[in-house]
């Protein structure tokens, strides 16, 4: 427990260095920084838990896989921009959208439908998806190969606002986040297949009683999650190099993140999203990059003992 | 308008419906009673397609349904209202109303078929941006046969309407039931014994053990040695 009272102390020293009204400035500017951090960290998490929470809702299923999606979206993105066509992001989103939308589709129908008819279709469907999980990182790592790759940046330079520089790419991601997260809240509460599967998820005998089709929407959630996962996986590569098994990485926030705002809600979800980003940004700011992992576990065990279905979280 | 022949239901190996055959007209207010956990809730599930049938064939104006999916029977207008209601609960009132017209049959329907329900229960109107989980009994009582009106019902299940609700209240549901049958639907009713809706019933049904141990008017069950005994008390 040394360690971070050692950083803080040698912080604070070197903070000591400047003017007093320097040092304010300096703070207040890093404080500002890693605020905006945080928030685009949360809208990336956002969008991430969003696509598992779903699939959650109506299915009460866990997407193991979910990781894999997003290594192999990066992939796919890789590929489709840098590793053999030279496509510009303005095509190669829009024409991954649909791709991922079937892959989700026929991952549900192809892989989950026939065990669906089982009476423990639930806990079976789980260990399908980790296994598909490792045949999947393994897939990758046949095909690409050990080696990390990385895409282009999404919008190329930086600005430069008072003295201090961004680069494009974040406040890009951080707009295109916010508007996908935007984008889903509207379609989860005006679009009628968006609020289906909210009612899914509040009731399932309710939905079957107004005659929603569930194996249906089974399918569209899929779909929609696989989309989610994949269009923040392009956002996040190009910020980060590209690995085999780097979807574990962000499924397990995405997972923390669904736990933390109580599984199955999606308004948990964006909650909670955005308090452990910025949480996140705070941590690595003032005591280290490694820390972030064991913060986010104590803040979720704290939560849950408060809270044990989570922070709007119901069972059932 | 709906038949029922020799319909067997199970749950896994066990056999909740035994030889059961009723039919109801069209336009009629039907009543099946019986004691708790005798299959009641069973049949009604198993013609609105929630359940299916081990054997047996449900006809619903001569086209055999008894292997359809619930969404295409919601799609012909078979709707179920449940015991446990089964409302979205985090949803406000007009959005589980909505969610009632959520098949391509009814979703053209769905204004006229929203002002008709806000017209039969005035309440519901008041309450419409309340989310559902916040009603009254009585109050998520209506909504649920509403949300089941929203579906453009020609055949509505009503299972226990009455149950855990005041005796005012009751009454007042079961006054809302007979106006939508006077409206022209059929009306297929479960309760555990005659209640004060016995003077709408054009028929009852007696469900024991999972098979129909008597059929009639209204008069004849109150006459009916049997269902005195068993349900009377007299």
């Amino acid at each position: 427990m040394r360690y971070p009272i050692i950083i803080l102390r040698k912080h604070f020293w070197d903070c000591k260095l400047y003017k007093v009204k320097g040092y304010f400035c300096k703070m207040l500017r890093q404080f500002l920084e890693v605020l905006v951090s945080g928030i685009t960290l949360g809208s990336i998490y956002a969008v991430l838990a969003l696509g598992l929470t779903i699939v959650y809702g109506v299915s009460k299923i866990f997407n193991l896989a979910y990781g894999s999606f997003f290594t192999w979206s990066a992939y796919l993105a890789w590929i489709l921009t840098g590793g053999h066509f030279k496509l510009n992001y303005l095509i190669v989103i829009p024409l991954m959208i649909p791709i991922l939308f079937f892959i989700g589709i026929g991952m549900d129908r192809v892989l989950i439908y026939p065990l669906r008819k089982r009476a423990d279709w639930q806990t079976t469907t789980i260990f399908l998806t980790l296994g598909l999980a490792l045949f999947l990182d393994t897939l990758a790592q046949i095909v690409f190969g050990p080696r990390v790759k990385s895409l282009p940046s999404i919008f190329p330079g930086s600005i430069e606002i008072h003295s201090f520089t961004i680069s494009k790419n974040t406040i890009g991601i951080f707009c295109l986040s916010i508007l996908l997260v935007i984008l889903i809240e509207l379609f989860l509460s005006k679009n009628r297949i968006g609020m289906a599967m909210r009612a899914v998820s509040q009731d399932q005998e309710g939905a079957r009683i107004v005659g929603i089709p569930l194996d249906r929407l089974f399918s569209y959630a899929f779909g929609f999650s696989i989309v989610l996962v994949g269009v923040t996986s392009v956002f996040v590569s190009s910020f980060y190099n590209i690995s085999p098994s780097g979807g574990w990485n962000p499924f397990i926030k995405a997972f923390v993140v669904v736990a933390f705002g109580g599984l199955g809600s999606t308004k948990g979800a964006l909650y909670s999203a955005f308090i452990l980003g910025i949480l996140e940004a705070m941590v690595a700011w003032l005591i280290g990059g490694v820390w972030i992992m064991p913060f986010w576990f104590i803040v979720l065990l704290i939560l849950l003992i408060v809270r044990p279905y989570g922070l709007i979280g119901k069972w059932g | 308008m709906l038949e029922v022949q020799n319909l067997y239901t199970y749950y896994d190996d066990f056999k909740v419906l035994n030889d059961v055959s009723i039919s109801i007209e069209s336009g009629n207010f039907v009543s099946i009673i019986g004691p708790n956990g005798h299959g009641k809730s069973t049949l009604l599930k198993t013609i609105c397609g929630l359940l299916r049938p081990k054997s047996g064939i449900i006809r619903f104006n001569d086209k055999i349904i008894s292997n359809l999916p619930a969404h295409l029977l919601v799609d012909i207008g078979i709707v179920y209202v449940a015991e446990k209601r089964h409302l979205f609960p985090e949803m406000t009132v007009f959005e589980n109303l909505q969610l009632g017209a959520y098949s391509s049959h009814s979703r053209k329907m769905e204004k006229e078929n929203l002002n008709y329900v806000f017209d039969l229960f005035p309440k519901l109107k008041i309450r419409k941006k309340q989310l559902a989980s916040n009603l009254s009994g009585g109050e998520a009582r209506m909504l649920a046969i509403g949300r089941g009106l929203m579906s453009s019902a020609k055949f509505l299940a009503i299972d226990e309407p009455s149950l855990g609700l005041a005796p005012n209240l009751r009454v007042e549901v079961f006054n809302k039931i007979n106006e939508i049958n006077k409206n022209g639907i059929t009306i297929l009713l479960v309760e555990q014994t005659i209640t004060e809706a016995a003077k709408y019933i054009d028929k009852v049904y007696l469900l024991e053990d999972g098979s129909i141990t008597f059929e009639g008017t209204t008069e004849d069950a109150l006459s009916n040695n049997h269902i005195k005994k068993a349900f009377l008390g007299l």
